[in-house]
């Protein structure tokens, strides 16, 4: 998908997913794969009710059962097991209250799985059921149910109790520009509850040691966040506790906090009773209790001249964040950051609330609140487009953002930006033009009359972009190292993990490239926190442009004492020195086998094990004001998507997407086209399939067979483009691509789908019944639906 | 109760009370976590085996169902140096395996569907996979590799016989 350079022999060539082969051999070992000697196998018995107090919770029962060997609950945490990042508003286990369904009360161990699950029934709770609140504006009102434990403690909304957070922008003065606009749009956009659905489910081994210390295999995103939050709970000190990460069944953000609170559970259980412990969770187990994408309602007020140029634009979001607010604040500023989309305004202002609520609870999930914002504003985009009499593509690029404008938070975007190299692609290789004007224009679809309506096409276009790395969410480095071992071959270690996504392989071309080494030679080490480097969390999809540029560093490191080694063997200057190959040939044209230099650099004394931190260049975001830089750099990308849309079932078949993304250089291409191919396909699913709907806080689907994710049999071929402009300061050019690539099908589709059927649905996903009928049948949630699903079914 | 079967081409007997699924008597009693539990409810076919040749969820079958048959799991699927088979290196060179907890389902849908038809379409090949669920790739790759091993087993066809191991037959 694009041209690779000639100056580098690794980098974005095609290369092989360096566990590919052991994972396609079924070899890989993934946490529910571990087998220790004498390991104990963990369940947990989780709330069935959305807000209750406990009255009464006794362990005794179970342990009285057969095969038990010990059962927690909150009190065997330090602090009651209290924990939570940025708000420490949760528990290892529930503590007093529960307030949601699936909330985890206590953890029983026994010899096997079904004695455990056995166990774990028989434990006596008494549950107190109390109001709940499940409307995120409802939980605003004076005298609503309080979720948390206290009222927020800081900013403008300290004293409040069901407001996490508020977050706002301030750049200029919309409402009197507003006020002169020729066109106003005032809509509002809702979303649902998206489920991450990693195929493989939370999953925790915890291995006590005779010292007391413990090892704790997961399949977590970051562990060294995970040790932390374990220390926190546990009283052990750091330097007790190691968390290695296994292999990652996938994670799309849905591995953090949801992994953190199986590990304490585990390890909790290993310490008491001595022996290793255990803990998966079944499907049902990992949907009901694990958080999801954040429901959101986002009203935009957008305002333009009668020739279609933007002028302001004010966005007002309610973030549903549920129970806890695990880094839904976090989700909520990134979201306000982009909530008015990649387009050049004179004034900009969004306010954010983020709110508590019995609805499950809600976390990180791949793009991170610039799903719900992108969907929202791209929506908008078409509507106010058509207002002008514009051409969808031809609107965007008359708006969109080039390099030297301010985007909508204030800042000037210094660096290259390809969002308009995107558009005319998309537009191009989809046949738009053709296409646009062949389907239009589609009379409102009929609702409800039989029959009538039969198959319609329709085109659409979306366009995005994406705040790289964390930005102002926090402290955003990475560390690596790069060690040459005695055999020759080459480690590495990196503090930014692969969950699925290819970083491993990332790693290793740039390694490679660096030193000048087949990437044969090198091996990535398991993530562990005893060897490698502290580096925050793996989020934001930062593993390629912070973990690389470390990555990098430590590889230019060591590649400079080889060439000096080589110069010395050589008696010439280092910059004498040059590579063919994995070889390094002097003046003489003699040339020494890499294994030659690497002895010969032994024989000097010199260390070959290198390490680097690289650290985001310093800017600053002012959350008080709303005001500052909230990333140092932007990626870019256009979408458009065709459906077809059978009028009389509701049922719409996404027909082809076409993709560009502006990501600077790609390393690793065919892990790039898989993050592409991936993204989209969980936004196709998050267009029109996927909605954990929370009845008065109960869940309905459960499982695969009633939470549809896309199938192969659903998805249509995705092509897909890049366009690599110039970004100085990512490792050879690399920004990043695996959220961003996500945001444009949603709003595409839905798009396409007001071209097919004439209507504007501004709720995602338009379900079938929606567009047969306009509005969602109700499938209620029920107790017994999430019984069933936590082990208490009949 | 006692039940006997060939496993991987090679014959097996193992103690399993009969509720036993035939994932778990796979993963743990006899040690083979190749096949993953997804979903447990027959949704997702990251539990995919042969059994007597048809594809199936091994999370829905019991294991009483293998007494007497064949059953071929993704640790019999190698090349006859044991090595990865020519569908194995495909993925992995198309870029079709990222987290990978649904390849080795993947592996025995497409082998199964290689087994009858040498010359898949697009949607062919969509359909054989529709039991198979991947939340991470979008198909696209898994799709292309498959395609190409296609293509070059019928090339290969009549040469050297079948291409790709499966077990030791
Ligand atoms: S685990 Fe068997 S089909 Fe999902
Ligand atoms: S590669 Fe992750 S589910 Fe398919």
């Amino acid at each position: 998908m694009s041209e690779p350079n000639p100056n580098l022999t690794y980098v974005g060539k095609p290369a092989r997913n360096v566990d590919g082969i052991d994972k396609a051999m079924g070899r890989a070992r993934y946490v529910a794969d571990m087998r220790v000697p004498g390991m104990l196998h963990a369940a947990a018995l989780y709330s069935t009710q959305p807000h209750a107090r406990i009255v009464a919770l006794d362990v005794g029962p179970a342990l009285a059962m057969p095969g038990v060997a010990a059962a927690v609950t909150a009190g065997d945490f330090v602090d009651q097991g209290r924990w939570g990042w940025p708000i420490k508003d949760t528990h290892m286990l529930a503590f007093e209250r529960v307030r949601c369904v699936g909330d985890a009360i206590a953890a029983v161990a026994a010899e096997t799985r079904e004695q455990a699950r056995q166990a774990v029934r028989a434990i006596k709770l008494e549950l107190e059921a109390l109001p709940g609140v499940f409307d995120p504006a409802e939980a605003l009102e004076p005298g609503a149910p309080p979720i948390p434990e206290k009222p927020s403690e800081h900013g403008a909304h300290a004293g409040k109790w069901n407001l996490a957070e508020t977050l706002i922008v301030r750049n200029g003065d919309p409402d009197l520009i507003l006020d002169e606009c020729d066109i106003v749009l005032d809509e509002t956009y809702t979303f649902g509850h998206q489920e991450h659905a990693y195929l493989e489910t939370e999953a925790a081994l915890a291995i006590p040691h005779a010292d007391g210390s413990l090892t704790v295999y997961n399949n977590c995103q970051s562990p060294f966040i995970a040790r932390g939050h374990l220390v926190t709970v546990l009283g052990l000190p750091e330097d007790k506790i190691q968390v290695i990460q296994a292999a990652v069944g996938g994670g799309f953000g849905g591995k953090d906090d949801a992994v953190y609170k199986i590990s304490g559970q585990a390890a909790a259980l290993a310490l008491k009773t001595g022996r290793p412990v255990l803990l998966t969770l079944t499907r049902e187990e990992s949907i009901v209790t694990s958080y999801k994408r954040q429901a959101s309602a986002i009203r935009l007020r957008i305002g333009m001249d009668a020739d279609g140029r933007l002028r302001a634009a004010r966005a007002n979001l309610l973030v549903d964040s549920g129970a806890y607010a695990s880094v839904t604040p976090l989700v909520g500023w990134r979201a306000s950051m982009h909530a008015a989309g990649a387009y050049r305004y004179e004034a900009v202002h969004v306010d954010t609330d983020v709110v508590y609520t019995n609805n499950g609870y809600s976390g990180a999930f791949r793009g991170f609140g610039n799903i719900q914002a992108g969907a929202a504003i791209e929506q908008a985009i078409d509507e106010l487009a058509e207002r002008a009499g514009i051409d969808p593509i031809d609107f965007r690029l008359k708006n969109a953002l080039r390099p030297g404008d301010r985007a909508m938070t204030g800042n000037v975007i210094a660096h290259e930006i390809g969002l308009s190299a995107c558009l005319e692609w998309v537009r191009a290789a989809s046949d738009w033009d053709r296409k646009r004007a062949e389907y239009l224009p589609s009379p409102p679809s009929p609702l409800s009359h039989k029959g009538r309506g039969g198959i319609r096409r329709g085109i659409g276009a979306a366009c995005y972009f994406h705040g790289s790395s964390l930005g102002a969410e926090g402290a955003d480095y990475a560390g690596c190292t790069v060690t040459i071992e005695n055999d020759y071959g080459v480690t590495l270690t990196a503090g930014l993990t692969d969950i699925g996504q290819g970083s491993r392989t990332v790693y290793t071309l740039i390694a490679a490239e660096a030193l000048g080494v087949r990437p044969a030679r090198i091996k990535v080490l398991r993530p562990d926190t005893e060897t490698m480097i502290e580096s925050g969390p793996t989020s934001a999809s930062r593993a390629t442009l912070v973990g690389g540029n470390a990555m990098r560093a430590a590889g230019l490191k060591l590649d400079r004492l080889l060439r000096w080694a080589a110069a010395d063997l050589f008696h010439c200057a280092p910059a004498q020195v040059i590579r063919d190959g994995e070889h390094y040939v002097g003046p003489a044209e003699e040339p020494a086998r890499f294994e030659a230099v690497v002895d010969h650099a032994r024989a000097l004394g010199l260390t070959l094990s290198a390490s680097a931190k690289w650290g985001v260049p310093g800017f600053k975001w002012d959350f008080e004001t709303g005001a500052g830089q909230p990333y140092f750099c932007y990626v870019f990308g256009a979408q458009v998507a065709e459906v077809e849309v059978n009028i009389d079932t509701g049922e719409t078949r996404v027909l082809g997407v076409w993709a560009a993304h502006d990501g600077g250089t790609i390393i690793f291409p065919q892990g790039a086209a898989g993050q592409m191919f991936g993204g989209i396909a969980q936004g196709i699913g998050y267009a029109l399939m996927e909605d954990i709907r929370f009845d008065r806080g109960y869940l309905h689907d459960v499982n695969f067979d009633n939470y549809l994710i896309p199938t192969a049999a659903d998805l249509p071929d995705i092509q897909g483009h890049y366009v690599e402009t110039n970004f100085p300061h990512g490792p050879h050019g690399a920004k990043n691509l695996a959220e961003p690539v996500m945001i444009g099908a949603a709003p595409a589709i839905a798009n396409a789908l007001y071209q097919a059927t004439g209507r504007r649905y501004r709720h995602i996903p338009v379900t079938l019944e929606r567009v047969r009928l306009g509005y969602d049948l109700t499938r209620p949630g029920s107790e017994r639906t999430c019984r069933a699903a936590l082990g208490f079914g009949e | 109760m006692k039940i006997e079967f060939t496993l991987n081409g090679a014959p097996v007997t193992v103690e399993a009370p009969a509720r036993t699924t035939l994932l778990a008597l796979l993963r743990d009693y006899l040690n083979l976590t190749g096949a993953k539990e997804g979903c447990g409810v027959g949704e997702c076919g990251a539990c995919s085996v042969l059994l007597d040749g048809q594809l199936v969820n091994s999370c829905l079958a019991l294991a009483p169902e293998a007494h007497g048959g064949e059953v071929i799991t993704i640790e019999g699927i190698h090349a006859p140096d044991g090595g990865p088979n020519d569908l194995q290196i495909a993925l992995v060179d198309y870029g079709a395996v990222q987290c990978g907890y649904c390849t080795p389902g993947m592996v025995m849908a497409a082998e199964a569907l290689l087994m009858r038809n040498l010359n898949p379409t697009r949607a062919e090949i969509r359909a054989a996979l529709a039991g198979n669920l991947c939340r991470c790739t979008g198909y696209v790759q898994i799709i292309d590799a498959i395609e190409a091993v296609a293509r070059e087993r019928r090339t290969h066809h009549g040469e050297h016989g079948e291409h790709g191991e499966h077990g030791e037959r």
